[in-house]
């Protein structure tokens, strides 16, 4: 089965594709830090971080549905978060809403609070899924491990990539399996409870493989520390973009607090 | 006679929660000898290849290239013995083919000169050069037994053991493997059910049932034996049986 990874657009040979991953990994961190820090309902300061990413967005032709489709589905967890605030933010009323008796007030301030946090959001998903469209997920695990994060996380970040599919067209297999059997029809309580069955049998078999693969992990001498010969390193046009980057991130809170207080 | 590079004596194995599944299994395999291993489902094929390479705790005697098996040396014991797993995917771990091929090597604390070494003549055995950066996950089931098969060979080892190695194989990809396995100078143990590989490429057949060794002798006296196969729940190999059926 063919699934569309998530860094289905990482082949290209863009001069951004070829920027060193740990480069562009720690990029990454100093923007997102940069837009973290920006004060509340700033958002002059946030437009030359846009323009940095739109411009990365093009020097790297990444398509533009490609990246849409990937914030609508981080969207819904940040989304959940920010519909609440021009409910709860007080101030100026511009809305007010009766309900059953009890009376809701959609605030000037909390609008802006929310629209704030919602620019601030995107800004940041869409500097991750840049980072992933122009660079390979195993790249980026090498910047990782040479920007030295514990090799644990690295190693399990690296198996979650390696079998999710693996698991996806498992879960596939199953649940075609079942629907060759039911048709997808049938009352709702008997589907519910095969649902399950989906579920359980996975567990298993997750369980099942991993055990699989421990032995074949034993099996070639490991012992418990995954070693990782890497022999990258960066050259001058990465520093020079990794401290360009991180110049402008500083710079641009630097400005927000010279000129907002 | 030199020291066998696989020596199983009196080999026994009961699952926790089941019927014992090794009940005495006795063989020997030659350096340099190919062996297959075959028997009906439930066996005790899987499970011996398992106990050989000390992830069960089987009593008896269990020697891989003279090393004899404990708890103690069974780190040390894996070093002379390449297991490749039925499913590739349980055995090519690592986001890239290359990462996975030097997994062995790199954890045996090779030189970074020498893992790239092993790893290059261990794609090259495979017909897998230029797959060093590919996801394992991208591979075709062939290319992946392919791969999984350098990730063993890159560790030199003196035995190599395959559990199924041509399931899921088309006839060209099986074609190919018979080829690859015929020209590897290792020491070979082969299980499976496909009798006509075994007989292309082991000179020598053992057969196990219910735990034991029920015959044991060259591939073609043995798997051209029927009432014996038969009685085990196999058949001749098509091989075997078309040459009959032109001579009958």
């Amino acid at each position: 089965m063919h699934h569309v990874m998530l860094d289905h657009f990482a082949g290209g040979k863009t001069p951004v594709h070829r920027l060193d991953p740990a480069a562009k990994t720690v990029a990454l961190l100093a923007i997102v830090l940069g837009i973290v820090l920006v004060g509340r309902d700033h958002f002059l300061p946030l437009v030359p971080a846009a323009a940095a990413l739109a411009a990365y967005h093009l020097l790297g032709r990444t398509p533009l549905a490609y990246t849409l489709k990937r914030l609508l589905v981080v969207s819904p967890f940040a989304a959940a978060v920010i519909v609440l605030f021009p409910f709860l933010e007080p101030g100026r009323p511009v809305w007010t809403l009766t309900l059953w008796g009890a009376t809701v007030e959609i605030t000037r301030e909390g609008l802006l609070r929310a629209g704030h946090l919602a620019a601030k959001f995107i800004l940041c998903a869409w500097a991750t899924v840049l980072l992933l469209a122009t660079t390979r997920f195993q790249d980026v695990l090498q910047g990782l491990t040479r920007l030295r994060v514990p090799r644990a996380l690295v190693v399990q970040l690296a198996f979650l990539y390696r079998y999710l599919w693996v698991l996806m067209d498992e879960g596939m297999r199953v649940r075609m399996a079942r629907e060759a059997r039911d048709g997808g029809l049938g009352p709702w309580p008997v589907r519910l409870r095969s649902h399950a069955g989906v579920v359980g049998v996975l567990f298993l078999r997750t369980y099942d493989r991993a055990e699989r693969i421990y032995w074949a992990m034993a099996a070639r001498g490991f012992d418990g520390t995954v070693h990782a010969p890497t022999t990258a390193h960066l050259h001058a046009k990465d520093w020079l973009f990794m401290v360009a980057v991180c110049a402008g991130a500083a710079a641009m809170v630097a400005c927000d607090r010279i000129f907002h207080g | 006679m030199a020291e066998p590079a696989l020596d199983l004596v009196d080999v026994r194995y009961r699952y926790p929660t089941g019927p014992e599944a090794l009940r005495g299994t006795t063989f020997s395999v030659a350096p340099g000898e190919r062996v297959g291993l075959v028997g009906p489902n439930g066996a005790g094929k899987s499970t011996l290849l398992m106990a050989i390479a000390g992830f069960l705790s089987a009593t008896g005697t269990i020697r891989v290239a003279g090393h004899t098996l404990t708890p103690a040396t069974a780190r040390d014991v894996r070093r002379h013995l390449g297991l490749v797993f039925q499913d590739a995917d349980d055995q090519l771990f690592m986001p890239r083919v290359v990462d996975d091929v030097a997994f062995g090597p790199v954890t045996m604390g090779l030189e970074l000169r020498e893992v790239e070494v092993r790893v290059h003549e261990a794609l090259a055995a495979v017909g897998l050069e230029g797959y060093e950066a590919r996801a394992p996950y991208h591979l075709s089931v062939g290319e992946k037994r392919r791969a999984a098969l350098a990730t063993v060979l890159a560790m030199r080892p003196q035995v190599l053991a395959l559990d199924e190695p041509s399931a899921n194989l088309d006839p060209r990809g099986r074609r190919m493997l018979i080829g690859l396995l015929s020209s590897l100078p290792n020491t070979l143990l082969l299980v499976g059910h496909d009798l006509d590989l075994i007989l292309e490429v082991c000179g020598r057949t053992v057969v196990m049932d219910a735990g034991r060794v029920v015959a044991d002798g060259p591939s073609a006296a043995v798997l051209g034996d029927r009432k014996m196969l038969e009685s085990h729940g196999l058949e001749l190999p098509l091989a075997l049986a078309a040459r009959r059926g032109a001579t009958a």
